[in-house]
């Protein structure tokens, strides 16, 4: 029996077919308000992103820098609720059918909107990233049942090579591989560890793996787009919004996610 | 309500509580951490050293005293008090970091992590790393460091470095916070020394154990000087590491009842509180899955208590499981009848408990009336009051500079 792919396939299918590598932008949805979370995930898209990652808000963001924390901080004093980021995404498909959306946070948030979360499909997100999470659960077992969401899985360098395996066994969608030790945004880079690290998850899943944490600059992103199937970009955009949210004036940070796509796509 | 003594099961749950809920670079160090414990908890050599430094470092075993005054005050109950006060440091926080000191050391650690509310798990550390001359950082919320700064400058004293923490309420939970965010960056050579019986498994369960030689002696005190085990005992909770050390050896004695004591804050209706197991919902956080004080979209919220030590949201998993099971009870005292108890121990006994403990004793104006005079409770004094002075002034209105 065959499935139907899903937005989210048929967007990594595109990319291979065309040989491309994925640019994907995160976001924390509600800073500076929903609005311009709308605007930013359409100027994204028209500056070259591939698939958007829209962050959603919590009080306790553990494995976040201090960059993204305080993002989350303006969110939630907005009111930012992921009742009202389904209602964003919901917005942006009305011009928008083909760009997958992830939404990444914490187990919390979620496990508190259960019964949106399982109805969220059908308002147009993809996958969801739960970063506290270990890789190997099944969201089922989480208490998250009944859903079409992908769910999407880190590997970090301390993960051990019979987890790897299990990790990707239970992952859909892409495998997201932390190319460092630490919190988001953090800038110690670790390019060759990456590399052989990224080559044996490779040798266990054909699911393409991207590269995230601690990208800043076009020569990273092509260094580590060289690695693998594509990178994210996460505090340096986050940073960029708070820069230009007085005027909402989003137009550098446009250029810059220009410059990124063309760095990964020499 | 048999085989609670059993728990967590090998993936770290008390029944539906508790687990591994970490972003992914920290699974491995937990499982490293799991297996080092794992063998070394019934290694004679490892469990007579910590046994060697609990006599003659933090000069255990802690006495069993009989509050006369206290019991003809309430002309209710025998009222004991087991006296964590007297240990090393001033508190019961020092029986786990001797431990996991030595958890650190086997594993090769030489950068020491940890975070505290009231400073106590802050010296406690500081202290034992201090002994060992291991780089020491301790985190602690910013609102804490500022009233609870003679433990800062303790620490300090000890030659670790404080970092305050500015960060969500500034208040333990974002120490925590921060100290995982530190985990997480230094993975390879930092040993994280949590300091309740909270976190992603193993913690909640090592931080027991190790803690658990305050209940183990409390049988053997109880039995030499009133020929029973007590009828009850009471502890206060915030994560719950006093209570769980001084609950876990009588889990399995249906007839001695365990209360824990939440600090209500400004009042259970007041919503300006910190107790996850009275007013609040399953939820997970920093790790582990156990009740909550959240909103309805999951969002943490603040939480006010005289105490900084029981100032948190959350409360250790094995609560949340003695909770649901009813083998224990868990009740709530505001901060009026703590400082109201804070004195009246202080005067009728001679012993100043830190405001922490004072949660304890003030459980006593709700439940003393329902025992005879020849039934025997016991209190765990968790703590000394030396730290909560300027508090305590401050409440009282009276200016100590």
């Amino acid at each position: 029996m065959e499935y139907p792919l899903t937005r989210l396939d048929e967007k990594i299918l595109s990319l291979k077919n065309a040989s491309k590598k994925a640019l994907v932008a995160y976001l924390v949805a509600g800073d500076p308000d929903l609005d311009s979370t709308l605007e930013l995930m359409h100027g994204f898209v028209d500056a070259g992103v591939d698939i958007l990652e829209v962050g959603v808000p919590f009080t306790d963001p553990i494995a976040e820098g201090p960059i993204i924390q305080a993002a989350h901080d303006r969110a939630l004093k907005n009111n930012t609720s992921l009742t009202k980021i389904f209602k964003l995404v919901k917005k942006f498909r009305e011009k928008n059918v083909d760009t997958p959306v992830i939404l990444m946070g914490y187990i919390n948030t979620f496990l508190a909107n259960i019964k949106a979360l399982e109805e969220s499909y059908v308002s147009g997100s993809d996958a969801v990233l739960i970063v506290d999470i270990p890789g190997e659960s099944d969201l089922k077992n989480i208490g998250i049942k009944n859903t079409n969401l992908a769910s999407i899985s880190l590997i970090a360098p301390t993960t051990s090579k019979d987890r790897i395996s299990k990790i990707c066994d239970n992952s859909s969608g892409f495998i997201y591989y932390v190319t460092l030790r630490g919190v988001t945004g953090s800038s110690n880079l670790n390019i060759s560890e990456a590399e052989s690290n990224i080559n044996f998850i490779r040798s266990q899943t054909s699911l393409p793996v991207f590269a995230g944490f601690g990208i800043k600059t076009p020569d990273d992103a092509s260094s580590l787009s060289k690695l693998s199937d594509g990178v994210v970009i996460g505090s340096s955009l986050v940073e960029m919004i708070n820069n230009h949210s007085r005027k909402k004036e989003f137009k550098k940070i446009y250029n810059y996610l220009n410059e990124i796509s063309k760095a990964i796509s020499l | 309500m048999n085989n609670l003594s059993n728990l967590p099961n090998s993936d770290g749950f008390f029944g539906e509580y508790g687990g591994k809920f970490v972003p992914e670079t920290l699974m491995h160090a937990l499982k490293e951490l799991d297996e080092t414990y794992s063998k070394l908890k019934n290694n004679p050599k490892f469990i007579e050293e910590i046994d060697q430094d609990l006599v003659q470092f933090v000069g255990r075993p802690s006495p069993l005293y009989f509050a006369k005054r206290l019991t003809n005050h309430y002309s209710g109950p025998q009222i004991w008090l087991k006296r964590e006060d007297l240990n090393h440091t001033g508190a019961h926080k020092i029986n786990n970091t001797v431990g996991q000191i030595l958890l650190a050391k086997a594993m090769g650690k030489k950068r020491i992590i940890a975070e505290t509310g009231a400073g106590q798990h802050g010296v406690a550390t500081a202290t034992v790393a201090a002994r060992l001359g291991l780089e020491c950082h301790i985190y602690m919320g910013a609102k804490d460091v500022e009233r609870q700064s003679l433990n800062v400058y303790r620490i300090k004293l000890l030659g670790a470095e404080v970092h305050a923490v500015d960060s969500g309420t500034a208040t333990l939970k974002d120490a925590l916070n921060e100290a995982m965010r530190d985990w997480v960056t230094n993975i390879e050579d930092t040993y994280y020394i949590i300091g309740s019986v909270t976190g992603p498994h193993p913690y909640p369960m090592i931080v027991r154990d190790f803690n658990a030689i305050v209940g183990r002696e409390l049988r053997k005190q109880s039995i030499e000087q009133f020929s029973q085990y007590p009828d009850a005992i009471i502890a206060c909770v915030g994560g719950g590491s006093n209570a769980m050390g001084i609950f876990y050896p009588f889990l399995e004695e249906s007839n001695v009842e365990l209360i824990g004591v939440e600090a209500a804050g400004s009042g259970l209706m007041s919503g300006k509180h910190a107790a996850p197991l009275n007013d609040g919902e399953p939820g997970i956080l920093h790790g582990a899955k156990s009740y909550l004080m959240q909103d309805e979209n999951g969002q943490v919220i603040d939480t006010h208590s005289v105490s900084a030590g029981l100032d948190y949201p959350g409360v250790g998993p094995e609560h949340s499981n003695l909770k649901d099971s009813g083998r224990a009870n868990y009740i709530a005292v505001d901060d009026k009848e703590v400082i109201d108890s804070f004195h009246l121990i202080t005067k009728l006994e001679g012993i100043m408990p830190a405001l922490e403990t004072a949660h304890a004793f003030a459980a006593l104006d709700h439940i003393a009336k329902n025992y005879t005079s020849n039934q025997h409770i016991v209190i765990n004094v968790s703590g000394r009051g030396d730290k909560d002075i300027n508090t305590v002034a401050t409440m009282d209105g009276i200016s100590l500079d």
